[in-house]
């Protein structure tokens, strides 16, 4: 007597899971990009609404936790039909385990437990309002100007955007425990100094909105230079900043022209990032990009949102930057650039913000419509600006200049110069190709 | 006399242990180690390889028959616990292994113990019942 066979059908029955016991091979749904990173970005929002933002690190536990649980059941039982709305409701049932046991929130029970109800079963367009205007609340309080900028930083990357912090510490060059000490003393300041989470009014929003900006203006910087870190990272910081931004430009609170002209910055900047590589991830530039690679999407989104930066007469240097951005990503081929227009940005930008860096910008434009000699000129005039003899990108500069003007042993010096001071392999690979192009041609 | 027949007479088990080996990772890690363990799980099963496989629950009971006791479980050390299986359909212990080896989460913590399951024919059976009637064994 043998009852059964020995695998097969009767194994199968007894495991109530999808799928298992079809023949064909099955379907498997995909999830989109992120989704995980973004839902995490929407939930912790969502949930420091409920909790308050003094338990921001619960809130994000508790989101922590429904992603592990995804993590555990998922691979067995399939990806749900709304892999979005299982989290949260996933994220809702810990939040209401986690407040029964809670002495501090059996106190305020029957009011929590009431905001946790109403959650929806499924995403519904008034509860997207109310995310996005959780998420906006989030980004004013992270980036609160009793915060040291850091933390504020490391904060919004790590609360609205899922970021751990390895991938943070990856993306400013420092470490882990740096990173988490970082957003440990950040959560701490937060609930000490009594942060509300809430959009400011009044006069208060203009001043509180700068620091937002300045935040995201940070964030896409830090993923748009190649000064350190992984890059893979780095360019995850740009969307994410785009991300941010657009979401923040669709809320009246936020609908200023300077808020369009960040984001516009951004986004015309970011088209041209597919063409700053080569093949061999080695950095080129703008005049050596294969134009064809640009984002035209982008683009076109870029001059949108310039165009709604121009409402009203607000003028600040994320308007400038977008300007010269636009200049460039409408320009058929480098020689055909808008250079006088270029130059009239940045000797504008200039009036508004001294930074060495924009100087030493400004002298490549200088010499893009004065000429190499002109623009080696504005280089001297300003070497002595803000450290900037001991900066690798004033020699790269220089050297581009001198070479222009057949001055071949002056520019191998300026690129020898440059290679000293960057620690970066892309810049070195590259300074030395030129230095390289200086020696064989003399 | 009521006998209790094995599912599975042969195939291995894989088990997947410690319960805590996600928590560092971020939302894109999950994502990334879940959607390839998803395509692990189904490209097993398509091959046939797979018999059955579930996640466990974290909390349990521990009953010890020797105490009488019944215990929170499944362990006072997390790490030890088995977080879900694999039962699989593969007759030797080096392809189990080599099956076991492609979990998209070993690099991320997780132990997998890979058990060959005891064949067990009805003359198996018998000298069991008669050597050990009170020991049943999986």
């Amino acid at each position: 007597m043998l009852p059964g066979r020995p695998h097969g059908g009767r194994s199968l029955r007894s495991i109530p899971r999808h799928g298992l016991s079809a023949e064909a091979p099955t379907e498997i749904p995909r999830l989109t990009d992120h989704l995980f990173r973004h839902e995490a970005g929407k939930l912790v929002s969502a949930l420091t609404g409920i909790f308050g933002i003094h338990r921001l690190q619960m809130a994000e536990d508790v989101v922590q936790e429904a992603m592990v649980r995804a993590l555990q059941t998922w691979p067995y039982h399939g990806i749900p039909e709304n892999p979005a709305a299982w989290l949260m409701q996933t994220a809702k049932r810990r939040a209401l385990d986690l407040i029964r046991r809670e002495k501090f929130f059996r106190e305020n029970l029957p009011e929590i437990t009431a905001t946790l109800e109403q959650w929806p079963e499924e995403e519904t367009p008034p509860f997207d309002d109310e995310i996005k205007d959780g998420r906006l609340r989030l980004m004013f309080a992270c980036c609160h100007p009793d915060l040291p900028q850091d933390a504020q930083t490391a904060l919004a990357l790590k609360t609205l955007c899922g970021f751990s912090p390895a991938e943070i510490a990856s993306a400013f060059l420092t470490t882990e425990a740096a990173i988490a000490k970082r957003l440990t003393r950040a959560r701490q300041r937060i609930a000490e100094l009594g942060i509300p989470f809430e959009i400011p009014e009044g006069t208060e929003l203009s001043s509180r909105l700068d620091g937002v900006l300045r935040i995201l203006y940070l964030l896409f910087n830090e993923g748009y230079s190649a000064s350190s870190g992984d890059s893979v990272v780095r360019g995850e910081l740009c969307q994410e900043a785009i991300r941010l931004a657009e979401s923040l430009a669709t809320h009246p609170a936020a609908d200023h022209p300077r808020m369009h002209a960040l984001l516009s910055m951004m986004l015309l900047n970011a088209a041209r990032l597919p063409a700053r590589e080569d093949l061999r991830g080695n950095i080129l530039l703008l005049k050596d990009q294969d134009r064809t690679r640009w984002d035209r999407s982008l683009i076109a989104r870029g001059l949108v949102h310039l165009h709604e930066s121009a409402a009203g007469r607000d003028l600040t240097e994320y308007h400038l930057q977008a300007g010269i951005a636009a200049c460039h990503s409408t320009a058929s081929d480098y020689d055909d650039t808008d250079w006088p227009r270029i130059l009239a940005h940045y000797d504008r930008w200039l009036e508004i913000s001294a930074s060495p860096v924009v100087a030493l910008n400004r002298a490549v434009a200088y010499g893009q419509v004065h000429g190499a000699a002109a623009g080696i000129a504005e280089l001297e005039a300003i070497r002595d600006q803000g450290h900037l003899d001991g900066y690798y990108f004033f020699h790269a500069v220089l050297g581009d200049f001198q070479e222009r003007l057949g001055q071949l042993e002056a520019a191998a010096a300026s690129f020898t110069r440059a290679l000293q001071l960057t620690a970066v392999k892309q810049e070195q690979l590259f300074l030395t190709d030129r230095l390289r192009a200086c020696l064989t041609r003399e | 006399m009521a006998t209790i027949t094995p599912t599975h007479t042969s195939g291995h088990l894989l088990l997947f242990k410690s319960t805590d080996w996600h928590k560092d990772l971020s939302p894109d890690q999950i994502q990334q180690i879940m959607t390839r363990w998803n395509d692990w799980f189904e490209g097993l099963k398509n091959e046939g390889k797979l018999i059955a496989g579930s996640p466990l629950e974290n909390e349990g009971r521990v009953v010890s028959t020797k105490t009488g006791s019944v215990a929170d479980g499944p362990f006072a050390e997390s790490k030890e616990a088995v977080g879900g299986y694999f039962l699989l359909n593969v007759e030797s212990m080096d392809e189990a292994v080599a099956i076991a080896k492609q979990c998209p989460a070993l690099g991320h913590g997780i132990i997998v113990e890979v058990r060959p399951v005891a064949p067990c024919c009805p003359a198996d059976r018998m000298v069991d019942e008669v050597s050990a009637p009170s020991h049943a064994t999986a």
